[in-house]
């Protein structure tokens, strides 16, 4: 063999290395934290132009980039051959198969996801024409619909219905083209995890999955909200025990069993804490294979932050997250209100970009005007985390949702405490997750969601009780040093990927 | 001609006894009309010039050489006929009327020099003096070119305004044609020049009036990612198909005479025919009332409800209606020319007789009944096709008429006598049952085409 194969396959969808975020420098990370693996890479995008240029320099150990896109408009043109007689004994198999993106309450057993993979867009299988045009399909089709469909608009049902399937004619085709490696590992469920249990099934390569949020969940909550989809009267109306429209529910199922077969065909499946794991075994994931993998940060980069605090605690307390609903400025303003009629010189800095949504910036600054906070609570933007954190008496965070918020962590390594809602892994983070973690003691203190008083009494709380504070400090660093060093988690990821590649070439 | 349903529609509200004579024959005028007009027109023309333009081959000369030019103007036509119409609908569905005048001054420059040079092949073989020649030419290119302007007509509303104008028209002919009928064949060939022209100058100014163009000219006709060149060969063979048998017989040395040169008629196959074609005007009624205004109904609502989001068993329904509304249509045309048959098997005889016409001609007339009965149901399949945008079956329709016309006149012309006119009724019947298992197939698959290979 000429080339060197890698050992492990990333499968990311829209994410590293062409969109920055979380879960991108997660990936950044990791490549970089474990550089005796090498590591190839596929990037799933929808359309091409959504994404621009490569966001991240690839690390030395990448040793390729497989860019593919689902919704690509050159449908090659063959012509699919007329009669319901053409390829039948494919189109009965392939009646199956979406029998079980309609009804997601089992996954798709390992035989026919195989099979699946192996015709799915051959020439003489089941290619894109085929599905797209041949009469064969169209009798699926009409059957489906008039089975399980009465009265929705049927032109919807046939888009949504193409929409859904299409994709898996282009997912079967690439993983049938992808090279044979150690271990492949899914950084979601979604089409990168049915692409990896598809490869893996075919090429009798052990999987890995990692979801940082749920992807499933999340998708419903799109879905949900989806204008795009219309729901006929009948859903709204009488029929209120289907509780939301079939084609929305046709598109959610589809991305249940997706998930299901994910966490099926994976060898193990981590989640960034505990509460997802829990919900990824109540989303069909087989308990003994799921683990909890947190994220760990680089807790040496805070060492100089931590020399840095000045004797006297400031009196400030620090959102850092962007200014968006979903971080609940609003009641973190409230509460610094209710705060500062003990504390008067109290300050609240609001740290993070604020473009994402004028509309609700303005309302927060109109918020800031009319409780007469003007001096008090700041929207500072961008900053460096590293230099600001000396400044800060505390750290808090109101959202009302979370995965596992860096932020925290990062302030507890500069030595602040912290202050958070009970969303995602947060009361974990601050009262530890396993028993030998809870004896560090409380790294801050945790408040239910939405309440502006109930935050300001714990910020007064913490800034007012010296000894408290010291011991909340204390707590945090020897926590964060203790779980969420990210050598703890290369040395995780390490383990696991040397204990999954048990079967060498 | 898709707008007088609704026209027609008006008259059947009125809902008395009367109204349903008056939608019918006026659906019956507008369906045959400029060809019912102008063979009245020209029956009168040479009535009246009985007696004056001596000897009276001359009059006989004249309706060949009318008869010779209708069939060139329509095989010349026909295709362009079927592409402009459709690239005109195309044009009025994009909103796009500025396009409408400049392509029908482009179709209209095209046809005139493919007529001036049909009529300059022509020309050598007519042994007539050169002023006559000219006439003929210039009569040729007119009629040519009315074909043309008289399909832009359809998509305009006003037929009361349209029939009146072909009626002064033709009207205009026959008098013009009586005044200088002392000018021999040269003053029947310039009023029917003249006739001609005033008619196309007329539905040209109706059109510019409507349609005031962006452009002079323009030839995006032409332009084969705009139209479906399909269409042009459909009204081609469509029409080759349609003369095929009549001039089969003015061929073959025997049936048919010398009239003028080369020019030859059939003197026992031509006017059993052209009665016959006088029968089909019930069914004309019939066509355009069921087809163009019941079926389009339901074709649009089938169409209408799947846009809108109609459940597949709805769809389905309405689909069942369309079919049984073209079913309800056929089986109307077929009764129709059913009682016209028997009533012409009945009284037949008797009708040659008064007309003065040897009785002999009975059987042939009857044939041809038939033929031109089952005629006017192809027509409306090749209709519904053309609805359902089935291009290529009505291209292979017209094909098989063709073939099968030729094929099928030939042989009965070789059998003798006692088979003449079996070789059209043959076609229309062989072509009509072929497009009736195929239309029928096409609606079992509509709802699969319809989605998946759009």
């Amino acid at each position: 063999m000429a080339e060197k194969n890698a050992d492990i396959l990333l499968l990311l969808e829209g994410t590293y290395p062409y969109v920055r975020g979380g879960v991108s420098s997660w990936v950044h990370q990791i490549i970089e934290g474990l550089p005796h693996y090498n590591f190839e890479l596929v990037f799933l995008g929808g359309a091409p132009e959504h994404y621009g240029e490569i966001q991240y320099q690839l690390p030395n150990n990448v040793t390729k980039l497989h860019v593919h896109y689902l919704i690509e408009n050159n449908t090659t043109e063959i012509k699919a051959k007329h009669g319901t007689k053409y390829k039948q004994e494919l189109f009965d198999f392939w009646q199956q198969l979406q029998s079980y993106f309609r009804d997601c309450n089992d996954p798709i057993p390992t035989e026919l996801l195989k099979f699946a993979f192996e015709t799915l867009g051959k020439k003489d299988g089941i290619n894109a024409a085929d599905f797209l045009y041949s009469e064969s399909s169209w009798q699926v089709l009409s059957k489906y619909y008039l089975s399980y469909c009465d009265e929705s608009s049927f032109i919807d049902f046939f888009w949504s219905y193409r929409n859904l399937y299409q994709p898996l004619f282009k997912i079967a085709e690439i993983a049938r083209g992808l090279p044979k490696v150690k271990l492949i590992h899914s950084i979601s469920t979604g089409y990168a995890g049915i692409l990896g249990s598809g490869a893996s099934v075919i090429s009798d390569t052990p999987f890995l999955l990692t979801e940082h949020g749920i992807y499933t969940k999340e998708r419903k909550i799109d879905l949900i909200q989806a204008s795009w989809i219309k729901d006929s009267e009948q859903s709204l109306g009488k029929n209120l025990n289907t509780e939301m429209g079939f084609i929305r529910r046709m598109w959610i199922n589809f991305f249940e069993q997706i998930g299901r077969t994910t966490y099926q065909q994976a060898t193990k499946i981590i989640s960034l804490y505990d509460g997802n794991k829990q919900r990824q075994i109540k989303d069909g994931a087989e308990p003994a294979k799921t683990l909890v993998v947190p994220n760990g940060i680089k807790t040496v980069r805070f060492k100089k932050a931590l020399l840095q605090r000045p004797e006297k605690t400031p009196m400030v307390v620090g959102l850092i997250g962007r200014v968006v609903p979903i971080k609940d400025i609003k009641t973190f303003i409230r509460a610094i209100k209710e705060a500062q009629s003990i504390i008067p010189t109290l300050e609240g800095w609001i740290i993070g970009p604020f473009e994402e949504d004028p509309k609700y910036y303005q309302e927060c600054q109109l918020l800031v005007d009319s409780l007469d906070l003007i001096d008090n609570v700041k929207f500072l933007g961008m900053q460096n985390i590293a230099e600001i954190l000396p400044k800060l008496g505390v750290v808090a965070l109101t959202s009302i949702s979370e995965a596992q918020p860096l932020v925290l962590l990062e302030a507890m390594a500069a030595g602040v405490p912290v202050l958070a809602t009970d969303v995602g892994s947060c009361r974990e983070i601050i009262e530890g997750a396993t028993a030998q973690d809870k004896t560090f003691g409380k790294a801050g203190e945790v408040v239910a969601i939405a309440s502006p008083s109930e935050t300001a009494q714990q910020i007064i709380n913490i800034l007012q009780n010296e000894q408290r504070w010291r011991e909340y400090q204390k707590s945090g660093l020897e926590r964060v040093q203790k779980f969420y060093d990210e050598s703890h988690m290369f040395a995780r990821y390490d383990k696991l990927y040397k204990d999954t590649m048990a079967w060498p070439e | 001609m898709a707008g007088i349903g609704f026209e027609i529609r008006k008259i059947l509200k009125k809902n008395t006894l009367l109204s349903v004579f008056e939608a019918y024959g006026y659906a019956g005028l507008i369906g045959s009309g400029p060809w019912l007009l102008s063979i009245i027109a020209l029956m009168l023309i040479g009535i009246l010039s009985l007696g004056i333009v001596l000897p009276k081959v001359l009059i006989i000369q004249f309706l060949t050489l009318v008869t010779y030019m209708m069939a060139a103007s329509l095989i010349l036509t026909g295709g362009l006929q079927l592409l402009l119409t459709r690239f005109i609908a195309d044009l009025l569905f994009t909103k796009d009327d500025g396009q409408i005048l400049p392509n029908l001054l482009g179709a209209q420059l095209v046809t005139t020099i493919a007529a001036l040079l049909v009529g300059l092949a022509v020309w050598p073989l007519l042994p007539l003096p050169v002023v006559t020649k000219l006439i003929i030419l210039g009569a040729f290119v007119g009629l040519c070119n009315q074909w043309l302007g008289a399909i832009f007509l359809s998509g305009m509303k006003e037929y009361r305004l349209i029939l009146v104008t072909m009626l002064s028209g033709y009207s205009f002919m026959v008098l013009l044609a009586y005044l200088l009928r002392d000018w021999q064949l040269d003053g029947l060939f310039f009023a029917f020049f003249a006739g001609e022209a005033l008619l196309f100058f007329s539905f040209l100014f109706m059109i510019i009036r409507r349609y005031p163009g962006d452009k002079l000219i323009s030839f995006d006709f032409l332009n084969n990612k705009k139209v479906y060149y399909s269409l042009f060969f459909c009204g081609l063979f469509y029409n080759i198909g349609v003369w095929a048998d009549k001039i089969i017989f003015w061929y073959s040395p025997s049936t048919s005479i010398e009239i003028i040169g080369t020019l030859r008629a059939s003197p026992i196959y031509d006017l059993p025919i052209f009665l016959a074609y006088l029968s089909i005007i019930p069914g004309m009624a019939v066509f355009l009332v069921r087809m163009e205004t019941d079926f389009v109904e339901e074709y649009d609502r089938f169409y209408t409800a799947i846009r809108e989001g109609a459940s597949l068993n709805e769809i389905y329904l309405l689909k069942d209606n369309m079919i049984q509304t073209a079913q309800g249509g056929l089986y109307d045309i077929f009764k129709i020319q059913g009682i016209t048959v028997a009533c012409l098997l009945l009284w037949g005889e008797q009708i040659l007789t008064f007309i003065g016409i040897d009785p002999n001609y009975k059987t042939l007339l009857f044939i041809d009944v038939v033929g031109v009965g089952v005629q006017v149901i192809f027509l409306s399949i090749l209709n519904i096709l053309f609805y359902l945008d089935k291009r290529f079956t009505v291209l292979v329709l017209a094909a098989i008429f063709l073939v099968v016309n030729v094929v099928f006149t030939y042989l009965s012309v070789a059998l003798g006598p006692q088979f003449y006119g079996y070789g059209f009724a043959f076609a229309t019947v062989i072509s009509s049952v072929v497009g009736l298992f195929w239309l029928s197939k096409q609606f079992e698959d509509l709802e699969y085409e319809t989605f998946m290979l759009q």
